[in-house]
């Protein structure tokens, strides 16, 4: 069987580590080239060494490259659009970096492209990819717990990006390329999982965030209140929460209210402990990324619409803009 | 006081005494209970027994007793109008929480007991929980400058719904009843004055839609300097209802560290039998028995000193405004501004 080509566009964030390792250990594809855009190209020259995949100073250049079959675009995100749509002309299949754009008018621009020109378009949000939640999910969905009430997404925390050593992160504070800090950074992830967790849009939305812990120029924690269209209602608290000593680098945690049950999600990620001078937790498991690329692959070989779709992702956004204007003018944002 | 012991009569022998204040009052050596009144005279002479107290049901009666401190622990109706019978007839008095339905009750109550000069002290027991005071230390003495606390205080209510708490008139409902402990814990961690409420709630169990009361309730409470408190009270939680099984969860992130506790992670008790039991405390109550008991020393420490009390009426008093606002917020469905009245 022919494996998919894969180009990975960028190195600016720092998924790209795990997307391109991922990827070149599928049966089904095949890690083929990387392209040095945006921050970190020194980190991209020497994966695509390490993976010996072809290198492109520039990723006009691999999309031209016939044996590409599919991208995964890890750029900051201010240049998503940009290349997203190059990518959709040159008919490959894209794998978008949340969150999907800037704003809601490239999110359509970028859609419409990929729709246009046929090829598949998905966002990866990882939570639902994790083994606890989707047993969460399917018992939630078994009626286990009865009617879905409340869910509290306790935790949705990550140590802030200044502690990532040997990786230029600087983008991330910079509000023009990011479009926000710790809670744009997180909470997407935390959103989808509500999202998919109710099955139903949120109606109303209050939320708090700001430059809480660091003096960052951009936000670091952001709490926010949601109430979904189904009468679920849920608290999210999501950013770089995490202090440097805490032994989780990405910590994700649920309480699940039903009206017979309670689920209690300690942990997205499950892990083992290690004690030396300081504790550290490792994952035993992480299937969230080796699911996003397989459904991806997936969606792509069977031609199916991919779990998470452009318009997924976009309403995605929609929800994290209006948790950012609420906390601008302290006022509940009905969608 | 008669050998130097404070006379104190107790209103209401229902659950909160016999399973709180009896065994604190009991352990105190430098107290009499002399009288207890209850509505329901079998409550009341069961309660008098226990302390060789004399029982009363009229509450005009047990007043003209010679007492220092009455304790009032009856349901949160009934709060004013006893607390200020007793303090009218020269009485301190110790009130279970919250102060009062109403903040007008509770403004009015402050001020005669100041006028009378007598104690009024409000039963925050959080405030005696060994766990919060250690967190409390270590927040001081480590620096952590808290930005963002969120404080879960939630339930399954075992009560049947022609309880008094399913009553919102009788107790402010779970916004009201739980919230000021959640509002005062905040409060109190932050050492900040709150300035914007935002509340929502909803009705789960039976007994809520029966009653048109919300059994769940999230505040989200912006406190000066940018902080932000988040509360989640809870009567609904479907856990099981042999023990009342009551958690707390709490995650302090602050600019210099992070701080949670759940007994989720760390259970006191754990129990595996045919059926897995939660981990629990004690039956019914919120917190440990001796909180309970730390409280009432400290309360009586400062009746027969004449000190300042570690929580007073008037932060009591915040803390029931702070759920009134939330209340108030979850019904117009916008945020509200604390102090000023609406936004």
């Amino acid at each position: 069987m022919k494996k998919l080509n894969f180009g990975i566009i960028s190195y600016a964030h720092p998924h790209a580590l795990r997307y391109g390792q991922t990827i070149a250990e599928n049966r089904k594809a095949r890690l083929y080239a990387i392209s040095g855009d945006g921050a970190n190209s020194g980190v991209a020259k020497g994966e695509a060494k390490k993976h010996k995949a072809k290198f492109y100073k520039d990723y006009e250049s691999l999309l031209r490259d016939e044996n590409v079959d599919a991208v995964y675009v890890a750029i900051e995100t201010y240049r998503h659009k940009e290349i997203a749509i190059r990518a959709a002309e040159e008919g490959k299949h894209i794998l978008l970096e949340k969150p999907i754009a800037l704003t809601l008018e490239d999110a359509d621009e970028i859609i419409k492209t990929a729709e246009k020109n046929d090829v598949k378009l998905m966002v990866p949000f990882n939570p639902r990819f994790t083994s606890p939640l989707i047993k969460a999910k399917s018992m939630i969905d078994a009626g286990e717990i009865g009617n879905l009430e409340y869910i509290n997404a306790i935790s949705e925390y990550v140590k802030p990006p200044i502690y990532l050593q040997g990786l230029d992160m600087s983008w991330f504070f910079d509000v023009k390329k990011s479009g926000g800090g710790g809670f744009m950074d997180t909470a997407p992830h935390g959103i989808d999982s509500l999202l998919w967790l109710t099955g139903s849009m949120p109606k109303r939305i209050f939320a708090d965030i700001g430059s809480k812990i660091y003096g960052f120029p951009v936000d670091d924690v952001g709490t926010a209140f949601l109430e979904f269209e189904n009468g679920v209602m849920a608290i999210l608290s999501a950013g770089w929460g995490n202090p440097k000593g805490y032994p989780y680098g990405l910590e994700i945690k649920y309480y699940l209210v039903g009206k017979e049950g309670f689920l209690d999600v300690r942990t997205a990620y499950p892990d083992f402990a290690v004690y030396q001078d300081k504790t550290e937790r490792i994952y035993w498991e992480r299937p969230d990324v080796q699911g996003i690329v397989n459904t991806f692959i997936e969606s792509i070989l069977k031609d199916k619409e991919p779990p998470i779709t452009g318009k997924d992702a976009k309403n995605n956004l929609i929800i994290v803009l209006s948790a950012y204007e609420s906390s601008r003018t302290g006022k509940v944002v009905k969608l | 006081m008669a050998n130097g012991k404070l006379k104190v009569g107790v209103i209401g022998c229902g659950n909160i005494f016999n399973l709180a204040h009896k065994p604190a009052l009991e352990k105190i050596q430098s107290i009499k209970v002399a009288a207890c009144m209850d509505v329901d005279e079998e409550r009341a002479v069961k309660g008098a027994k226990y302390f060789n107290a004399k029982a009363f049901v009229d509450l005009n009666e047990f007043l003209d007793l010679d007492l220092d401190v009455v304790e009032i622990l009856t349901p949160t109706y009934t709060h004013a109008e006893l607390a200020l019978a007793a303090l009218k007839r020269g009485k301190h008095v110790i009130i279970e929480k919250p102060i009062a339905l109403t903040s007008e009750e509770a403004e009015k109550m402050i001020k005669v007991a100041e006028k009378e000069g007598l104690k009024l002290f409000v039963g925050h027991v959080r405030r005696f929980d060994k766990r919060w005071v250690q967190i409390k230390d270590v927040i001081k003495n480590r620096n952590i400058l808290p930005m963002q606390i969120k404080k879960n205080e939630v339930q399954g209510l075992p009560f049947p719904s022609d309880y008094w708490y399913w009553d919102e008139s009788k107790s402010g409902g779970v916004a009201l009843d739980l919230g000021v402990h959640v509002t005062d814990f905040l409060r109190w961690l932050f050492e900040s004055e709150p300035v914007e409420v935002f509340g929502s709630g909803k009705m789960i169990k039976e007994q809520a839609r029966e009653r048109n009361t919300y059994d769940h309730f999230v505040m989200m409470i912006k406190f000066e300097g940018g902080k932000l408190g988040i509360a989640e009270v809870s009567w609904a939680y479907p856990y099981p209802a042999r023990y009342g099984v009551f958690y707390h969860h709490l995650d302090i992130i602050g600019k210099n560290g992070r701080i949670r506790y759940t007994p989720m992670d760390t259970p006191v008790v754990g129990v595996a039998k045919s059926q897995f039991e939660m981990p629990r405390f004690s039956p019914l109550l919120s917190t440990f028995p001796d909180a309970f008991e730390r409280e009432l020393r400290h309360f009586f420490e400062c009746i027969r000193e004449d000190k300042e009390p570690t929580v007073s009426a008037k932060d009591a008093l915040i803390a029931l405004k702070i759920a009134e606002k939330a209340k108030e917020s979850a019904k117009l469905g916008k945020s509200v501004e604390f102090g000023g009245g609406e936004e």
